[in-house]
């Protein structure tokens, strides 16, 4: 009843690539965030559409739309190659870029529907007083905002710890590579494995669970 | 404040179909914009303010120029250095009153004098939610003041409030304006308001200053009639004490020949309070002696009669005073009021309040 070395593997890679996706999609979604929720500017809605479409697209979909950006003969991918001889597609980077495309819609939700709650009359009250857009962003904004950006991390930060469509199309499912646990669990499950899914499935149950009460309490204190 | 910077305002901006067309130098320490709802008085704060950017024309402070569509200047709000009191405080609610005080502060680490003018020592580790609708209203006003501005902006700051609030705020703006040198634009509805605290008041209509000038004069001009209907506004007079007696709790003033007679008020005999009175406080009779508990009654022409569509207006003539007052289209059909006929003025005690000095 041991756990394999390649379900630790698959652990530690799925929350690695949920903290380094958040690190990454974090202070892009707070500019998102923000753009969205506070600014009027031509292409608006455009951008609203194009952050949004992950959500309402197949994973499998923006997977395969991932696939033909990033592959070789892609037309970032193949950039990138042709640069600096790196191919991005079946490495822990094709992971981190899945999942953060995936969770960043929920993340940008959060952030938005956090920010359009703090009223302009407050900002520009905090003008008024002296206070730069900038200075008024992380003393009134960002903090009055807080409650929305931490919902919006979390259930970013869970839609990447088990994220299955787009991981698959465009990173494989590599054990030791790129197998996180969702992956690992639709292997076991396909290769009859039933007490690796029981494991498994427990401990992606106990992470996520983990994950959110954590964060409950810094919230809630 | 005779060195004070002149304020010039002269300015276009709409809003859809509304638009706002202002032109006036501001010289007094306080000036007051006076105007209904709608009239544009919270727009013209915000062009000043740098809120809203006018469409066209200049704002200048003293020398400076702060909006300018000619030579595309528009300073932003941050460097105008205006503090702003918002009708409703706008304070911060995720942080203490102190914490709101220091948020514009040049130097946060001194105390704002502030503080103490408006008697926030004991709030100050309170959230705003945590304070009373004047409190927080004390707290927006220390809060402009402690970012040390070059003037003040005043939006409706005591329209939240209820009347006995209103009158407890009023005393805090008169330490505002003896203790800090800075001119303030103040805006209400409220004629009271702005003959309390105004230097000078700008009547405003449909984005337009209709009449300014010293507010006294301005606000108990006959021509002030047609103001008073549109501010939805009081009688205001200004009458000498003949007698104040305290026992029976009524002080008398004299109008003309006639007294009137008012809730008892502290003040000597001789000196001029200003009252103010309602126009749909004021009954008018045909007769003089009627068997009734109101205990004014003054005598006075009609002026003139303006048959608005929700209700009269009756100027009435009563010695060298106009006393506006509102009935209803079927009061002036039975009692066949016109202009020239003598008529009575019935006026509860109680429907006659002092205003604050």
């Amino acid at each position: 009843m041991r756990i394999t070395p390649a379900e630790v593997a698959a652990l530690v890679l799925s929350i690695k690539v949920a903290l380094l996706s958040l690190v990454f999609t974090f202070p892009i979604g707070l500019f998102v965030g923000w753009l969205l929720a506070k600014r009027t500017f031509l292409g608006k809605s455009f951008l609203n559409t194009l952050v949004m479409c992950p959500l309402v697209l197949p994973p499998i979909v923006s997977g395969y739309l991932l696939l033909i950006l990033l592959g070789r003969n892609g037309l970032i991918g193949g950039f990138i190659y042709q640069v600096f001889g790196i191919e991005i597609v079946f490495s822990e980077l094709a992971v981190v870029i899945a999942v953060s495309i995936i969770s960043f819609p929920l993340l940008v939700r959060g952030i938005v529907t956090g920010m359009e709650s703090v009223p302009l009359e407050l900002e520009n009250a905090a003008r008024t007083l002296g206070a730069s857009p900038i200075k008024v962003f992380w003393t009134i904004t960002f903090p009055m905002a807080y409650r929305g950006v931490i919902g919006g991390t979390i259930l970013g930060f869970s839609k990447s710890l088990g994220e299955f469509g787009a991981t698959i199309m465009v990173a494989g499912n590599i054990p030791g590579k790129t197998q996180t646990m969702a992956l690992a669990i639709f292997s076991a499950v396909h290769l009859g494995e039933d007490v690796s899914v029981y494991r498994l499935v427990f401990i992606s149950t106990v992470v996520a669970f983990v994950a959110l009460w954590l964060t409950e309490r810094f919230t809630l204190r | 404040m005779a060195d004070s910077p002149q304020i010039r305002l002269d300015f276009r901006k709409s809003l859809g179909s509304f638009i706002l067309d202002i032109h006036c130098t501001l010289e007094t320490k306080v000036s007051a914009f006076l105007g209904v709802s709608g009239s544009g008085k919270s727009t013209l704060l915000n062009c000043v303010s740098g809120i809203l950017t006018p469409d066209e024309g200049e704002i200048t402070f003293g020398e400076e120029v702060l909006y300018a569509s000619a030579s595309k200047i528009n300073l932003p709000p941050e460097k105008r250095r205006f503090g702003y009191v918002f009708q409703t405080g706008y304070l911060f609610p995720h942080l203490t009153v102190a914490q709101n005080i220091r948020y514009g502060q040049p130097k946060p680490r001194k105390p704002s004098a502030a503080i103490d003018v408006l008697e926030l020592g004991e709030f100050l580790q309170r959230y705003p939610r945590e304070l009373s609708g004047g409190q927080r209203q004390r707290v927006a006003i220390a809060r402009a003041l402690a970012m040390e501005p070059r003037m003040l902006l005043m939006d409706e700051p005591l329209a939240s409030l209820d009347t006995a609030l209103k009158e407890r705020i009023i005393p805090y703006l008169h330490h505002v304006k003896d203790a800090f040198d800075i001119p303030i634009l103040y805006i209400t509805h409220a004629f009271s308001e702005a003959m309390a605290l105004a230097d000078e008041a700008f009547l405003i209509a449909n984005g337009e200053i209709i009449a300014s000038g010293e507010p006294h004069g301005l606000l108990t001009a006959p021509s002030a009639m047609p103001i008073a209907q549109l501010t939805g506004v009081e009688n205001i007079l200004f009458l000498p004490v003949t007698l104040s007696d305290k026992t029976k709790g009524v002080t008398s003033l004299e109008i003309g020949d006639q007294s009137l007679v008012i809730p008892y008020t502290e003040a000597e005999v001789g000196e001029t309070v200003p009252v103010a009175i309602r126009a749909e406080d004021i009954i008018i009779s045909l007769e003089p002696n009627l068997s009734i508990s109101a205990r004014n009654t003054l005598r006075g022409t009609i002026q003139y009669l303006d048959v608005k569509s929700e209700a009269t207006w009756i100027s009435i003539l009563v010695e060298w005073h106009h006393l506006a007052v509102k009935i209803t289209h079927q009061a002036r059909e039975q009692l066949q009021l016109k202009e020239g006929l003598e008529v009575y003025c019935v006026i509860k005690a109680n429907a006659i309040n002092r205003l604050w000095e």
